[in-house]
């Protein structure tokens, strides 16, 4: 256990928050792809964690065309997200939409099968080794805070999180798209009803949920390694965070991010051992008490 | 809402026992070799290159008519990196394909819990990469080997070489389960003994397979530490490295990265590693500089086109500890060929190695330096290398006896 005092040093502190808030912003970019596709199409897209991987290696190769180059992590960032937005599309018109009528549990093994087929072609097509990819050069840097190193690189992501939710939440709440897709939640026969094109509306809210996982993927992947496996954790973690906020609801997504990312940042200081039992009890506590998550609705469905 | 919450926590369930599907292997008669290892995730870098490291001197073998006039043949299995898996698949070699002997195992986990298996029906497991001293300490038994070093051996060798730098404040870090934080302990407790005034500031352990290191380092930086010793490996080492250097990290701390000179993790960090990191390493292609490994070298990037990681190493030893030990005691019976390999020297990549009688632990030792930048290579090598050998540091047979005696 750490010596507490260390708690009083307000340089310390604003890191260590600043720390909590990047992991908050790199959970919130790939769950909130992962809530806003159940909140829609009401399908538990277990196969998330395999596009944020896509997202990964697709930037990862497109980055290694461009080798050398200035703007090779923007290009690879852009064309690798669509990439995977691409997939999603695939994937939705070809496999979860002859399951949306099903029972859940289908749904939840069409996307299973999902991970596991993802994860074979990325072995077969990248093979075992770990790969990493830089950081842009403009971003590779840090700046001083309090007298200590933040990378730059954080806080382009940092600021992200909050232009992506802003993005989701203007497309949600003021275009007719959003009208349609926030319809579609919560009554998709009516939606056909009155004329809309259902089955095109649920692909374009995937599309949109893969993009997202892919960018959260592509962003990822100059801070971290890049290897067959990387999107096992990141479906936990995500489930985690989209528990909490409220199945299905983008500001509960994000409420739950900046929770998670700070328990986990202070939670070591206390227990180094045991700093992942917060969430969990965090996890535990809100699935007894409110177990719709903290800004989700009681009955959905 | 049941139903949704039935369904969170079938998701959560699966999460955390998803792996990649078994590798199936064709299976006839021969000498039969059951192989197992975690081939997917995060194991994939070390256990790829061990199954062609096992392939390898396998057909060196064969190509020169084989073992006692039978050829060796390998049946490879996928554990998963899960004890459960790795029992199952060890019972299926054993009693389904009737192989003559076990190896492989990169798990901590897997090799404690094959070896009772092992021991159950009396087949002779040879642990090729996993390190967890018990297997060969207070677990060992009579079928029991493994032709790599130990996290005993390597956290001693690290605590000496250590205690030799001018280093009070020491960190300890580690990947949060059974090789962690034993290789921390390790280390730990032989730091103390060679230097009474070194003392432990702050620990860290994240969970393996973390995304976000940088909780971890800030707070490992607070304690200002200055050495951090760390068992953080592959791919969550190459996430550590990355996000830490732009904190700063390496030039306010010195860093001990535990397994981290092996090119499993030096080639995708390319030139971003840290100059002067220190590492130790479980096989190097520069080091020795004998015929053996230079042979080893160029039959690898002949069959692959890459450079051999340490996987291939630790898959090729162990192979030859197997091939000898069986021509040695002419047969394939188990018994006969446990007695054999007790005691049995091979010359090897690394030089010559003994696998020592009483507790089946082979004295193969550990490459320690600190990493340089070099021409010839995209990625940065071990400078000021040296070899510390595992008969250096291995327990005493008392201390392994006393150690088994109080079970």
């Amino acid at each position: 256990m750490l010596d507490l005092g260390i708690l009083g040093d307000p340089a310390f502190v604003a890191v260590q928050c600043l720390n909590g808030l990047t992991q908050a912003m790199f959970l919130f970019l790939i769950a909130s792809g992962l809530t806003l596709i159940f909140g829609v199409l009401g399908v538990l897209n277990f196969a998330h964690g395999s596009l944020y991987m896509l997202g990964a290696y697709l930037s990862y190769t497109i980055a290694s065309l461009f080798v050398g180059r200035p703007s090779a992590f923007w290009v690879a960032l852009v064309l690798g997200s669509l990439g995977v937005a691409l997939v999603g599309g695939l994937i939705e018109a070809v496999f979860l939409r002859p399951v949306y009528r099903r029972a859940e549990l289908d749904q939840l093994l069409v996307t299973y099968a999902l991970v596991l087929i993802i994860g074979d072609v990325v072995k077969f097509a990248w093979g075992p080794d770990n790969r990493s990819i830089s950081r842009p050069a403009i971003l590779a840097g840090s700046v001083l805070i309090g007298g200590r190193d933040f990378p730059t690189y954080n806080l382009v992501v940092i600021a992200l999180g909050p232009l992506v939710a802003a993005a989701l939440w203007l497309l949600l709440a003021r275009t007719q798209f959003g009208r349609l897709i926030r319809a579609a939640a919560s009554d998709r026969e009516m939606v056909g009803v009155v004329g809309a094109d259902v089955s095109r509306l649920f692909t374009g809210v995937f599309v949109l949920g893969a993009w997202l996982g892919g960018l959260g993927g592509g962003l990822a992947a100059p801070v971290g390694a890049i290897y067959p496996g990387m999107d096992v954790e990141v479906i936990a973690e995500s489930f985690i965070v989209v528990v909490v906020g409220g199945m299905g609801s983008l500001t509960g997504t994000l409420l739950g991010s900046l929770i998670i990312g700070q328990l986990n940042a202070f939670g070591i200081l206390f227990f180094p051992r045991f700093a992942l039992l917060f969430v969990y009890v965090l996890m535990v506590v809100v699935l007894v008490v409110r177990p719709w998550g903290l800004l989700g609705k009681p009955h959905t469905r | 809402m049941k139903r949704l919450m039935v369904l969170v926590g079938f998701v959560l369930m699966v999460a955390t026992v998803l792996g990649s599907a078994p590798a199936p292997a064709a299976a006839q008669e021969p000498i039969k070799i059951g192989v197992i290892y975690g081939l997917g995730g995060s194991a994939a870098p070390y256990t790829k290159p061990a199954v062609t490291g096992h392939e390898m001197a396998v057909e060196e073998i064969n190509g020169k008519g084989g073992v006692l006039g039978r050829k060796l043949q390998l049946v490879v299995r996928d554990d998963q990196s899960k004890p459960d898996v790795g029992v199952r698949e060890a019972r299926d070699l054993i009693l389904k394909e009737k192989v003559n002997f076990l190896t492989g195992i990169i798990h901590s986990g897997v090799a404690l819990a094959v070896s009772e298996v092992a021991k159950e029906y009396k087949t002779m497991l040879l642990v090729s990469i996993a390190k967890t001293a018990a297997l060969t300490e207070d677990k060992g038994h009579r079928y029991a080997f493994r032709s790599a070093s130990n996290t005993l051996i390597e956290g001693r060798a690290a605590a000496i070489l250590m205690a030799q730098q001018p280093f009070k404040r020491f960190a300890v870090a580690g990947p949060d389960y059974e090789y962690g934080h034993r290789m921390g302990e390790d280390f730990v407790a032989h730091l103390k003994k060679l230097r009474p005034d070194a003392q432990v500031v702050v620990e860290a352990w994240p969970k393996f397979g973390e995304r976000d290191f940088a909780p971890h380092f800030n707070a490992l930086l607070q304690a200002k530490p200055d050495m951090v010793f760390s068992s953080i490996w592959g791919g969550d080492h190459i996430a550590f490295v990355k996000q830490a250097k732009p904190y700063g990290f390496f030039g306010k701390t010195q860093y001990l990265a535990i397994g981290q000179g092996d090119l499993d993790v030096a080639v995708p960090l390319g030139a971003e590693a840290p100059e002067g990191m220190w590492v130790s390493s479980n096989y190097t292609f520069y080091h020795p500089d004998s015929p053996a490994n230079r042979d080893f070298v160029a039959k690898y990037k002949a069959r692959t086109g890459d450079l051999p990681p340490s996987g291939a190493a630790f898959g090729y030893t162990a192979t030859y500890f197997l091939a000898e030990a069986i021509r040695k005691a002419k047969t394939t019976d188990t018994e006969k060929v446990v007695d054999a390999l007790e005691g049995l020297t091979v010359e090897t990549v690394h030089g010559p190695l003994t696998m020592r009688a009483y507790d089946h632990q082979s004295n193969k030792g550990q490459y320690f330096g600190r990493l340089k930048k070099v021409p010839e290579h995209p990625f940065l090598i071990i400078g000021d290398l040296q070899y510390i050998g595992g008969e250096k540091t291995m327990r005493t047979l008392d201390e392994v006896k006393a150690l088994r005696g109080q079970k």
